[in-house]
């Protein structure tokens, strides 16, 4: 009977245990931190670190943005054929859709990165912290923000704007904004605040340096400025940068390389940093390593670490060195060119007979695919050079344009002055067209420049030079991609799409 | 140790009966003797005879023989579980044999139904159920490959890969997130793979199908709810049973790749279309022969054996089953192989005479070599690359590398790389049930549910072409799981004079989860042999996290019977969950069902024709909480990693938009149905009609992209609706007594499921599917064809799809013309449109099981219709775009004006993009198929006798060998629709043994 008490007292005791089981429901995430556990400034710049995240990821610097090369038919795909970068092959035979991988990349790639600004200047403003700390922190979300927009609006026309976090209830499905919105509400004024609020880039210590500076944002200013044609505006902020104290590296190739001392150097305004090993995907979002020299490496050669064959610059690419410009050998490998890393380049390694070098990091630096550790330089001092050098010219201040275009072709070893002197303002626009595609190759920046100029017709005159025959007006935009459309029926298609 | 059990316990019986037999000896007595077998002839030991009206019973000995002494006139009841009670009037004779029959009228059969037991003829709520039968003697791995076919409105279906679990469905898709069952084993719910069990301990499966079954088990109860029971010893009577069978495995259908010679012209034609260099070594194809057949060195004849011993049995107080059981299976693609050890523990005991204690045990151990395949990708290998290269190493595909495509040689990455799971689980229980103040129970039970599961990949270096591997690799992971489980119900039972019995239970029950896993690689060993974590040198990486959850719950139910004829039956559960925010996690889910046994009607006229009928109506309202993450409303932000100037720093991001007010799926579901006999129950039907309404459901927020949050980690609503209608029928016939029998299952369901709302009524795409309002849950979606561009004139006189300047890269004679839904002249996404569905809308089988003396035959077909599957393999092997290989279906292909209207040109990377979704891929899902062809031989008992085995059968069993079907690929039974060649379905040929002492 003994056993029959304990069962009677067990079953009187039920209803106190389960009195007692409030708290066996509550469950805290145990990895990831809650909103309101985070106020500290460790958190803060956590959270302003994440915003720069997004340019590492492949769907921005690290593949798309290098690819718009090959669009701008400084380059084939080369690649493993098949399927292998079909993506990439339908841009540049401008047969694409809207269901192009790359469209979509590109139209992705920046959001996650507005959002994150966006939630520091949510979040920071308010927060209990060194107030010197909280302007810079602030000024890099501008920066961010505002480079972020460029890109898309850039490639896409008008956009959905975004300037706080998506919260549950808020309207989901926004209308395309018109870009000249954009430029006028969020990108000018953004990067103007953050001209002010950021510190110049000697100020940042070692740890810190590759955060974006006052002349960063000066630089990418002065860029915006050019692409509204704004031309004495864009003259102020490259005036601006040069009195930050920024030069031309030495060496062409300093701001490529994957060793420590080519990080942030002296001609750099802002570059994509890398850390090297990751052992996240190629398509990943997470901590990437630079993809670069993995995909540009000549295929199948072992000289590199992965080495995929993409990017294979075009005969025709290569025959607009002028003779004598030290930047060829520093930018193709082609046969009969200097060694690489001991070997010597043959023509059959690529389809076209060339490969990059430009980006190319020896095993001995980058042993594997997921080591490189090089940055990506997305605006430099010659680019600023250059800049100015075009927006005086168009002011019809064509004299005055020659000496920073020198500046640029004397480091390349083109020291004959005298060729840029004298030049009608149609030629100067010809040479400096020119000097832009050979000084920035592969950088990413054809495309945005050939879309630029012209009003675009440079790039379907220049394409259509080069026997890209589908290229229309259309093509000057990419088109939206038909998943977010399908997500967002407010999202009207570009037109010819 | 048997034999004297056994005596233990006749031996009171046997004192009894010597009493009463005195007691009754004024009367005229004898002693008259009996045999009692089985429909096959075999001896049946511990049958129960009962003289009737008297206290006075005797059970057969092991020899089914039994003594006993009667009164002329005397009826005795001859008793056995699992067959028909017979009554015999004692006459003149002396010696009787009975044959008992299997009752398969089964309406005493007890189901499981969830906290508790009910006859099967007081079900008021939908219910399948399958008996071991169905497991018995079949070259099949796992419990769910022999559920399918074998219950009305369950589909099953099959994943061919060793090892691989199956996909159940229950009454349509509820949900386009997860529509799996809740799957409970033992009373402990699980999310134990079916794979874990062995087939051979499995007694029962109970299914619940409509919403008065499964609300019982409230926000999990959803989608269905599949009970498995394990065995149970019987009381006074041991057994040892051992099986083996030993079966071969082929693929069911091969496709027909071109040769080297036939490729090469291909290849040849669509470079040219393409304005692409030739390759130089494919100047002249008909120098190529044949080539490389790589599928075929891929594949391998499958071989599965599977082997069990158990024994069992009991006493008057005690129960116990133990078994073991080994499967050891090796697929048919090389490399490939499973094996699974299984051990069983029941126990049951009457402790005294109010308590009852018990447990059973599931241990097993499984290791898997997934391999490293692509069985995709080895069709589409160039049938001009060798194997191996003149030294015997792997090839590369050798040439210039725009002409290697980027495949790696698929047979040298299976044979390579390694890549193996083992799993360790172990699930149990142990129970106390207490009765007390005669009309009640109260049970107690302890389940633990412990999965442990490890990963481990191993790759040696190797430097063939395209895409070599420069450092040997090794990753690990480990996980585990474990989930604990408490239970109390308290259950009231009572008869009432007049014909009411009630019977009401309450319950509780706390579950809690706690989960983690740890992974870590390395690269580079100096020795392939010698390869742990320890020796690598390279690129050491580290990772893991931890989740848990809870689930608290409290519920009842209640059964009322008047007269056996009025039966109701009401339930309720109210479930808290840790996944959701405390403001909304705890809901209520009711039941009500009602059946009315129209039979028991005086006015009702039983006759020969009408047996038993029964009309049951219910309702009830069911949630989805599998679909919600662990912490699904939280607000959380992610920590990763960028870095400064080669330092590298945390960063902290929001990563998925919140939605505090997240909650679970609710699912309402009406039934009627009905249950009848007729011939003296020698037919039973049941027959189901059910509406089930999904609401709440989750969706992905539309528009997630432009907010920032993550493409991956898209947040979720309750915005969705989803609706299944259905019915179904089953029939169950004794078509033959007597010497032979022949009985007869039949079943077969219809279900159609739409979706009825999604957030903002959105689409939602992915992949060749879509989510669409009005149409069926993960409809094809795409364009439709139009016949092929036969000329120029076709091509600029069409709307606009892909036509330019340059020919070579722009739409042409040869190319595929799409339909312009929307006539706007030009094709584009706006003119796709539905393809057809994934999901069959029919579904049925039928079993016939004749035997005849000592053969017995089993002939099982099954089949589903309605439904269309996407054949993805096509886009590559048919597509002609790239550098691989393709089917001989495109020596059809367009070449000039009027060579083909179905089949397009060849052309390199598809500028009219010919293989975008189309109904071009959409293929008729259905087929019928011998599911399974058992062919026994039980030896005589005579024979068996000499053998010292009580019982010795053997059989020849054959799984999947005649499928009727117009599909292309590799077989119909696709999972999800969509064809990706994953892993061939297999036929099976096999020859077993059964032996029982």
């Amino acid at each position: 009977m003994m056993m029959k008490k304990i069962f009677y007292m067990a079953l009187a005791a039920m209803p106190l245990w389960l009195g007692s089981c409030s708290k066996f429901l509550d469950k805290e995430p145990l990895e990831d931190p809650s909103a309101e556990s985070v106020k500290d400034a460790s958190a803060a710049v956590a959270m302003i670190n994440a915003a720069y995240q997004p340019l590492q990821r492949p769907k921005l610097y690290n593949m798309r943005i290098w690819s718009l090369d090959i669009m701008a038919g400084n380059s084939a795909v080369g690649a493993g054929g098949g399927d292998d970068g079909i993506e990439t092959i339908q841009l540049s035979n401008f047969s694409t859709g809207p269901d192009n991988f790359s469209a979509v990349d590109l139209w992705r790639g920046p959001n996650p990165g507005i959002l994150y600004c966006n939630t520091v200047l949510e979040n920071v403003p308010s927060m209990d912290i060194d107030p010197q700390l909280k302007n810079r922190l602030i000024g890099e979300a501008k920066f961010l923000r505002a480079n972020y927009y460029f890109i898309l609006v850039q490639l896409f026309g008008d956009v959905p704007l975004s300037l706080v976090p998506a919260k549950p209830g808020d309207d989901l499905k926004p209308a395309r904004v018109s870009k000249e919105r954009i430029y006028n509400e969020v990108i000018v004024p953004d990067l103007k605040e953050a001209i002010t609020l950021l510190p110049r880039r000697e100020e940042y210590a070692d740890q810190d340096k590759g955060r974006v500076s006052k002349g960063a944002a000066a630089g990418l200013l002065a860029k915006v400025y050019l692409t509204l044609k704004q031309y004495q505006l864009c003259i102020d902020q490259c005036n601006q940068v040069e009195s930050l104290g920024y030069v031309l590296n030495a060496d062409y190739s300093d701001c490529f390389g994957g060793e420590p001392r080519h990080k942030n150097t002296a001609e750099s305004l802002f570059e994509v940093q890398y850390y090297g090993l990751t052992k996240a995907g190629f398509w990943d979002d997470e901590n990437q390593a630079n993809w670069l020299s993995t995909y540009m490496g000549p295929r199948n050669s072992g000289w590199v670490g992965g080495g995929y064959g993409w990017n294979q610059p075009t005969a025709e690419f290569v025959s607009q060195y002028e003779t004598g410009d030290l930047r060829k050998d520093k930018t193709v490998l082609y046969e009969g060119g200097p060694l690489f890393d001991g070997k010597a380049y043959k023509s059959n390694m690529s389809s076209t007979g060339y490969n990059v070098r430009k980006f190319l990091v020896p095993l001995s630096i980058s042993p594997d695919y997921n080591t490189n550790a090089a940055n990506i330089v997305v605006l430099r001092y010659a680019d600023v050079l250059l800049m100015k050098a075009e927006a005086l010219n168009e002011l019809g201040n064509t004299a005055q344009a020659v000496d920073p275009l020198y500046m640029v072709r004397q480091r390349a070893g083109l020291t004959d002055k005298k060729s840029i002197t004298g030049l009608s303002q149609a030629d100067m626009r010809e040479k400096i067209r020119h000097e832009r595609r050979i000084e920035l190759a592969f950088e990413g920046q054809r495309w945005f420049d050939m879309i630029r100029w012209d009003n675009g017709q440079y790039a379907l005159n220049f394409l259509h030079s080069i026997g890209k025959l589908n290229a229309t007006a259309k093509h000057l935009l990419l088109p939206i991609p038909q998943v977010e459309i399908d997500a967002n029926p407010n999202l009207k298609q570009n037109p010819g799409y | 140790m048997k034999n004297q059990g056994r005596l233990r316990f006749t031996y009171p019986i046997l004192m009894l009966s010597m009493i009463l037999i005195c007691l009754n000896s004024f009367a005229q007595q004898r002693e008259i003797q009996g045999t009692v077998k089985d429909e096959n002839k075999l001896a049946i030991e511990a049958v129960s005879v009962n003289n009737k009206g008297t206290t006075q019973q005797v059970q057969t000995d092991r020899n089914g023989h039994f003594k006993m002494t009667v009164a002329h006139g005397s009826v005795l009841s001859i008793s056995y579980i699992g067959y028909k009670t017979q009554e015999l009037k004692v006459d003149n004779a002396s010696i009787y044999n009975i044959i008992l029959v299997k009752d398969n009228t089964a309406l005493d059969e007890v189901v499981v139904i969830g906290y508790g037991t009910v006859k099967k003829k007081d079900l008021t709520g939908s219910l399948a159920s399958v008996g071991a039968e169905a497991m018995k003697d079949k070259p099949v791995a796992n419990v769910g490959e022999a559920l399918q076919g074998r219950a009305s409105g369950v589909q099953v279906i099959n994943s061919g890969a060793p090892g691989s679990n199956v996909s159940i469905q229950i009454r349509g898709l509820g949900s386009i997130n997860n529509s799996a069952p809740l799957l409970v084993i033992d009373g402990v719910p699980t999310d134990l793979s079916l794979n874990a069990l062995n087939p051979n301990d499995v007694e029962t499966i109970d299914i619940l199908k409509d919403a008065s079954a499964t609300a019982i088990y409230g926000s999990r109860g959803a989608n269905g709810v599949v009970l498995i029971s394990t065995k149970k010893g019987n009381k006074n009577k041991g057994s040892i049973t051992a099986s083996a069978n030993y079966a071969i495995q082929q693929a069911t259908s091969l496709p027909k790749m071109l040769n080297a010679q036939q490729f090469a012209s291909q290849h040849n034609e669509m470079m040219a279309n393409n304005n692409n260099r030739q390759r130089p070594d494919f100047a002249d194809p008909t120098l190529l022969g044949r080539g490389t057949d790589w599928l075929d060195a891929l594949l391998q004849t499958g071989k599965l054996a599977n082997y069990a011993l158990s024994y069992a049995g009991g006493g008057e107080k005690n129960t116990y089953y133990v078994s073991a059981g080994i499967l050891n299976q090796d697929g048919i693609v090389k490399n490939t192989d499973y094996k699974r050890y299984n051990f069983q523990f029941n126990n049951e005991a009457k402790q005294t005479a109010w308590l009852k204690l018990g447990n059973t045990l599931t241990l097993s151990h499984d290791v898997k070599h997934n391999g490293s395949y692509s069985v995709l990708n080895t069709l589409a290998s160039l049938p001009t690359q060798p194997i191996f290269n003149e030294d015997g190493t792997y090839s590369g595909p050798g040439n210039e590398a725009i002409f290697y495509g980027d495949l790696r040689n698929p047979i040298g990455t299976a044979m390579l790389e390694q890549n193996t799971t083992k799993g360790y689980n172990l699930l149990g229980n142990i129970y106390a049930e207490a009765n007390f103040l005669n009309h009640f129970t109260f049970k107690t039970l302890l389940g633990l549910d412990y999965k442990a599961w490890d990963n481990m990949t191993f790759s040696p270096k190797y430097n063939w072409k395209p895409i070599p591997v420069p450092n040997s690799y090794r990753s690990e992971s480990f996980n585990k799981s474990l989930t604990y489980l408490w239970d109390n119900t308290l259950t009231y039972a009572n008869t009432f004079g007049g014909g009411h019995e009630i019977n009401v239970m309450i319950g509780s029950s706390a579950q809690n989860n706690d989960y983690n896993y740890m992974n870590g690689s390395i690269k580079e060993f100096l020795s392939d042999n010698n390869n742990q974590l320890n020796n690598g040198l390279l690129d050491p990486t580290v990772g893991g996290s931890r989740n848990e959850w809870a689930l608290l719950s409290f519920f009842g139910r209640a059964n009322y019977t008047f007269k056996n004829r009025y039966l109701l039956t009401a339930t309720v559960r109210r479930d808290g969950t840790s996944r959701i925010a405390s403001a909304n996690r705890w809901g209520t889910f009711p039941s009500f069902s009602a059946a009315w046994r129209i039979s028991e009607e005086s006015f009702f006229n039983k006759n020969d024709f009408w047996s038993d009928v029964k009309l049951r109506i219910g309702y009830g309202v069911t949630g989805n909480q599998a679909v919600l993450d662990n912490y699904a409303a939280s607000a959380r932000l992610k920590t990763g990693q960028y870095v400064f100037n080669g330092i590298p720093v945390s960063t902290l991001y929001p990563l998925v938009m919140p939605n505090p007010g997240i909650r679970w799926e609710t699912i309402k579901q009406q039934n009627v149905g009905i249950d009848a006999s007729f011939f003296k129950n020698r037919i039973q039907l049941t027959m189901d009609a059910y509406i089930k309404k999904t609401s709440d459901m989750l969706v992905k927020m539309s528009v997630p992209i432009t907010t920032g949050y993550s493409d991956s980690y898209t947040p979720m609503i309750n915005a969705g609706e989803v609706e299944n209608k259905g019915w179904e029928l089953s029939l169950r016939s004794q078509n033959l007594k007597g010497e032979l029998v022949w009985n007869t299952d039949f079943n077969i369901s219809y279900n159609r499921n739409k979706v009825v709302r999604l957030d903002g009524d959105v689409p939602i795409y992915y992949g060749y599917q879509s989510h669409t309002i009005g149409q069926p849950v993960g409809s094809f979606y795409g364009y439709l064809t139009n016949g092929i561009f036969q000329n120029w004139a076709e091509v600029n006189s069409y709307a606009y799809q892909y036509q330019g300047a340059d020919p070579a890269n722009s739409t042409a004679p040869g190319d595929i013309k799409f339909r312009d839904i929307n006539k706007d002249g030009v094709v584009n996404d706006y003119d796709r449109t539905y393809l057809g569905n994934p999901t069959p809308s029919w579904s049925f089988a039928m079993n016939n099981k004749l035997s005849y003396k000592n053969i017995d035959l089993e002939v099982f077909f099954q089949g589903v219709s309605g439904n269309q599957i996407y054949n993805a393999n096509r886009v590559t092997l048919e597509g002609m775009y790239t550098i691989r290989n393709q089917t001989t279906k495109v020596l059809d292909r367009w070449t000039a004006e009027g060579t083909s209207n179905e089949v397009p040109r060849a052309i390199y990377s598809d500028p009219n993009k010919n293989t975008r979704n189309s109904d071009r891929f959409i293929e008729q899902g259905k087929y019928l198929r011998l599911k399974n062809l058992t062919v026994g031989y039980t030896l005589p008992e005579a024979v068996a006798k000499r053998l010292h085995a009580g019982r010795l059968r053997f059989y020849f069993s054959g799984q999947n060998l005649f499928t009727w079907t117009k599909y292309s690929g590799f077989d119909p039974e696709v999972i999800g629709g969509v064809d990706n060649s994953n892993y061939p379905i297999t036929k099976n040929f096999s020859l077993g043994l059964d032996l029982r002492f």
